[in-house]
C-alpha cells in the first residue's frame, strides 16, 4: 500500500477518537473536574489556615501528601525507565503501550511534586529553597533532580509525538478544527520524515532514552536518600535505593496494565491492545513482584533480627496499631499478584487487571506504612502530649487533594489522548516497513 | 472438735514445714551439684608491689559452663615462716569471687632460709561449705627492663635476680620470659624467650602504633615459674608510630559548605544532562531548518 494512503486510513481511524466526544466522556470530564474543584477549596482553606486543619502535627510531619509524591514519582521514573528500555525493544507490539507509558511518566512527574509542595507548611517561603539552596540537603539534591528529569521527560515526550503531529498536519481532514490544525503544525516544526529528518529524529531518541533510563535510577536513588540517610528506624536502610526502584516499577507496570484495560476498553482498541501486550506486561509484573516481595522480606526480617529498640518498637506498632494495612500491603498486595501472574490459565486481560489493581494499592499502603509509623514511633519517649500529636489520621483535606491530584492526573491524560492519537501511528508505519522488509527479504532467500 | 482441730494443726505445720524447708533443701541440693574451686596466686607487678589474689568459685559437675563464683567470701591470708602462721591480711570475695590483697614495695614478707616466701590463703568454712587452704611458695625475684638504642637499634633488656641474705644479686637462670605491649584489647606477645645468666636482650620491632605521641607500654613476663611465680615489669617508650586520632568529619547538612566532591559530581552529571538537552533542541532546530526548506504543501 502507498505510504500516503495508509497515513490517511490511519489518520481517518484514529480522528474519530481525537475529535468525538460522547456523553460518557464528557460526565467522566465533569466528574474529574468537581474533583479538582473540591481539591481546590481544600488547598484553599489549607493555605489559609494552616496544616492544623491535616492530619499532620510535630511528631508524624509527614502524611498521605508524601505517599502521594512518592507513589506518583514512583511512577514516573519507572515509566521513564520501561520506556527508555521499550524504545530499544524492536519488537512491534512496543508500540501499543509505549505512548501510554510516556504520558504517564510526564504527568506522573507532574501531578507528584505538587504534593511535596502540599506538605510546606509555609508555602510562602518556597522561594527560598532557590535562593538559599544547601547543596548537602537531599531536599536541594531532589529539587535538582526532579527539575532535570521533568524537563527530560518533557523533552523526550515531545521527540516521540513529532511524527505523529506531522502526520495529523499533513492528513487531517476538513473537518478537523483550525487551531488543531494550527498548533499540529506548529508542533511538528517541518517534520517531513525524509531519511536525513528521520535518522536524526531517531538519533536524538536514542540519546534521550538511554539518559532517562539512568535519570530515573539516580532521580529515584536520591529520593530513596530522603528516608535512608536518618537514623530513623524503618528508614534507615542500605537497599532503601534498589527498593524503591523496584517498588516503583511495580507500581509503574502496574498502572501501565490499567490504563492498557481502560483505553482497550473505551476506544475499543482491541486490534492495536492484544492479549499478549497483557501476557507480557503481567509477566514482567510476576516477575517484579517476586523482587518487591524479597526486598520486602528482606528489609522486615534483618530490621526483625537486629534487636534494635527502635525497630523493635516499630515492628510493635505495625503488628498491632497497622496490623491489617500491613498484611493488606506486604501480604495480599505482593502474595494475590504473584498467585494470579504464576498460574498460566488465570492470565485473563481482566485477571492481570485485577492483579494489577491489587498490587497498586498494596503499594500505595506500603508507602504509607514506611511513612507514618516510623514518624509515630520516634527515638525519645512521647510525654504529655495529647493523643493526636502523636497518632496520624488524615482528614478530608488531605483526602480531597489526594483524590484532585489522582483526578488531575486522569484529566490531563485524557486531554492528551484526545490531543494525539494513543497508538503512535508512526510506530504502525515504521512496523508495516519492517514487515514488509521481513517480507522482501523472506523472498530473497526463498529465491536463492 | 478435737480431732478436726488436730487435723488442721497438722496440716498448718505439714504447709509451714513445706514451706520453709523447700528452699533450704533446693540450695543443699543446687550446691552439691557444684564442685568448688579455691585457687590462690601472686603476682610480683611492675611497681614492685606483691599481689595476692584467690579466686573461689564453684563449678558445675555436669554443666562445665555452668560456674556460680563464691561472694561475700571471707579469705584469711597467712605468711608463714618454719610452724608460724603470722595473719598479715584479710579480703572478702567480690561479685566474681575474687578477693585481693596488695602489699607495697616496701612491704617485709617472712622469708625462709632457703630465700622462699610462704603464703597461705584460707577460707575457714561455714554451715553449709566447707573451709579451703591453698598454699604458695614463691621467691622475691627483682625483674628490671630497659629500653634504650644501642647503636640506633631499639634493643629490650631484661635482667632478673634475686638477692641472698647478705643483699647480694643472683641472677636467674632458665626462667622463661614474655615480651609483649599493651594494645588495646590485650597484651600482645612479641617476642618469648629465656633469662640465662640474669638477663635477657632481644631487638624491638620497627612499624608499632603507639599512643597519640607514639608511647608505647613494654611488658616484661614471667608466668607460672615453679619458683618466682608471676613477675611482671612495664617501661613506657616513645617507640611507636604517633597514632593520631582522625578529624572529625566536618561534613553535615548545617556545614557552611558541602564537601568539593559533591560539586564536582553534581556539576558533572547536571552538565552532561543539560549539555544532551542543549544537543536535543539544537538538532531540533535543525530539523525544522531542513524541513522549511523543503517547503512542501500539505497533503
Amino acid at each position: 500500500m502507498d505510504l500516503n494512503t495508509r497515513k490517511r486510513e490511519l489518520v481517518n481511524e484514529f480522528s474519530p477518537m481525537l475529535r468525538t466526544s460522547g456523553p460518557l466522556l464528557k460526565i467522566w470530564i465533569s466528574l474529574l473536574l468537581v474533583i479538582i474543584l473540591m481539591g481546590l477549596t481544600a488547598f484553599v482553606l489549607q493555605f489559609m489556615k494552616g496544616h492544623k486543619i491535616t492530619g499532620m502535627r510535630d511528631n508524624v510531619v509527614w502524611g498521605i501528601y508524601i505517599i502521594n509524591f512518592i507513589f506518583f514519582v514512583g511512577l514516573s521514573y519507572s515509566g521513564a525507565f520501561i520506556s527508555g528500555v521499550l524504545h530499544f525493544f524492536k519488537t512491534p507490539w512496543k508500540n501499543s503501550i509505549s505512548r501510554i507509558v510516556e504520558i504517564m511518566t510526564v504527568l506522573s512527574l507532574v501531578v507528584g511534586p505538587i504534593f511535596i509542595l502540599l506538605c510546606i507548611g509555609r508555602l510562602d517561603r518556597l522561594h527560598y529553597l532557590f535562593i538559599y539552596p544547601r547543596i548537602q540537603s537531599p531536599i536541594t539534591w531532589d529539587i535538582i533532580a526532579i527539575m532535570t528529569d521533568l524537563i527530560g521527560c518533557f523533552i523526550y515526550l515531545y521527540l516521540t509525538f513529532i511524527p505523529d503531529l506531522a502526520i495529523l498536519r499533513d492528513y487531517s481532514d476538513e473537518e478537523t478544527p483550525n487551531w488543531r490544525k494550527k498548533l499540529y503544525k506548529f508542533l511538528a516544526i517541518g517534520y517531513q520524515d525524509t531519511p536525513n529528518q528521520h535518522k536524526r529524529l531517531h538519533k536524538i531518541i536514542s540519546i534521550m532514552s538511554t539518559m532517562i533510563i539512568a535519570m530515573a535510577i539516580v532521580a529515584y536513588t536520591v529520593l530513596a536518600w530522603i528516608f535512608s540517610l536518618t537514623p530513623q528506624p524503618g528508614w534507615n536502610s542500605t537497599i532503601f535505593a534498589p527498593y524503591f526502584i523496584i517498588a516503583g516499577l511495580y507500581s509503574g507496570v502496574a498502572v501501565i496494565i490499567i490504563s492498557m484495560y481502560l483505553i482497550r476498553k473505551y476506544f475499543s482498541l482491541e486490534k492495536y491492545i492484544r492479549k499478549i501486550h497483557f501476557v507480557g506486561a503481567g509477566i514482567v509484573l510476576l516477575v517484579i513482584s517476586l523482587l518487591f516481595g524479597y526486598f520486602t522480606f528482606t528489609e522486615y526480617f534483618s530490621r526483625w533480627f537486629s534487636h534494635n529498640t527502635g525497630n523493635d518498637h516499630l515492628l510493635e506498632t505495625l503488628f498491632t496499631k497497622y496490623f491489617w494495612e500491613f498484611i493488606l500491603a506486604n501480604y495480599i498486595g505482593v502474595l494475590i499478584p504473584i498467585f494470579i501472574l504464576f498460574i498460566k490459565k488465570l492470565r485473563t486481560i481482566k485477571m492481570i487487571t485485577f492483579a494489577a489493581v491489587i498490587a497498586v494499592l498494596g503499594l500505595w499502603l506500603n508507602r504509607y506504612l514506611i511513612v507514618i509509623p516510623t514518624l509515630e514511633t520516634p527515638f525519645l519517649p512521647i510525654q504529655d502530649t495529647r493523643p493526636e500529636f502523636i497518632h496520624y489520621t488524615a482528614t478530608w483535606i488531605e483526602w480531597s487533594l489526594s483524590f484532585a491530584g489522582i483526578a488531575a492526573f486522569f484529566l490531563f491524560f485524557t486531554l492528551i489522548i484526545k490531543f494525539i492519537p494513543i497508538i503512535p501511528m508512526s510506530g504502525i508505519i515504521d512496523g508495516d516497513k519492517m514487515q514488509a522488509k521481513n517480507i522482501k527479504k523472506g523472498k530473497n532467500i526463498k529465491l536463492k | 472438735m478435737k480431732s478436726y482441730l488436730f487435723k488442721h494443726t497438722l496440716i498448718t505445720f505439714f504447709i509451714a514445714v513445706l514451706s520453709f524447708s523447700f528452699p533450704s533443701i533446693a540450695q543443699e541440693n543446687d550446691l552439691n551439684n557444684y564442685k568448688m574451686q579455691f585457687s590462690f596466686n601472686t603476682v610480683k607487678q611492675h611497681d614492685n608491689s606483691r599481689l595476692l589474689e584467690v579466686s573461689f568459685i564453684g563449678k558445675h559437675k555436669k554443666n562445665k559452663r555452668d560456674i556460680l563464683p563464691v561472694y561475700d567470701a571471707e579469705i584469711k591470708f597467712f605468711n608463714r615462716i618454719n610452724e608460724d602462721e603470722v595473719l598479715i591480711g584479710t579480703s572478702k570475695t567480690s561479685k566474681e569471687g575474687v578477693a585481693q590483697l596488695t602489699f607495697a614495695a616496701d612491704h617485709s614478707f617472712l622469708i625462709e632460709n632457703a630465700g622462699k616466701i610462704n603464703l597461705i590463703a584460707r577460707f575457714e568454712g561455714t554451715e553449709g561449705m566447707d573451709a579451703q587452704e591453698e598454699e604458695l611458695s614463691v621467691k622475691d625475684l627483682n625483674l628490671e627492663l630497659k629500653l634504650e638504642e644501642i647503636d640506633s637499634v631499639k634493643t629490650v633488656q631484661v635482667f632478673a635476680f634475686t638477692k641472698d641474705s647478705l643483699g647480694n644479686k643472683i641472677p636467674a637462670t632458665e626462667t622463661d620470659v614474655k615480651i609483649s605491649i599493651g594494645s588495646m584489647l590485650s597484651k600482645m606477645t612479641l617476642k618469648e624467650g629465656t633469662i640465662e645468666d640474669g638477663t635477657f636482650e632481644f631487638e624491638f620491632p620497627k612499624g608499632f602504633r603507639g599512643d597519640v605521641n607514639g608511647d608505647i607500654v613494654v611488658y616484661s613476663i614471667i608466668e607460672d615459674h615453679e619458683d618466682f611465680g608471676n613477675v611482671t615489669q612495664m617501661e613506657t617508650i616513645n617507640w611507636g608510630i604517633p597514632n593520631k586520632q582522625s578529624k572529625e568529619k566536618a561534613n553535615t547538612l548545617w556545614s557552611l559548605a558541602a564537601p568539593t566532591w559533591m560539586y564536582i559530581v553534581l556539576t558533572i552529571m547536571l552538565v552532561g544532562v543539560w549539555a544532551n538537552y542543549v544537543y536535543t533542541i539544537f538538532n531540533l532546530i535543525k530539523l525544522k531548518k531542513e524541513g522549511d526548506a523543503l517547503d512542501i504543501e500539505p497533503l
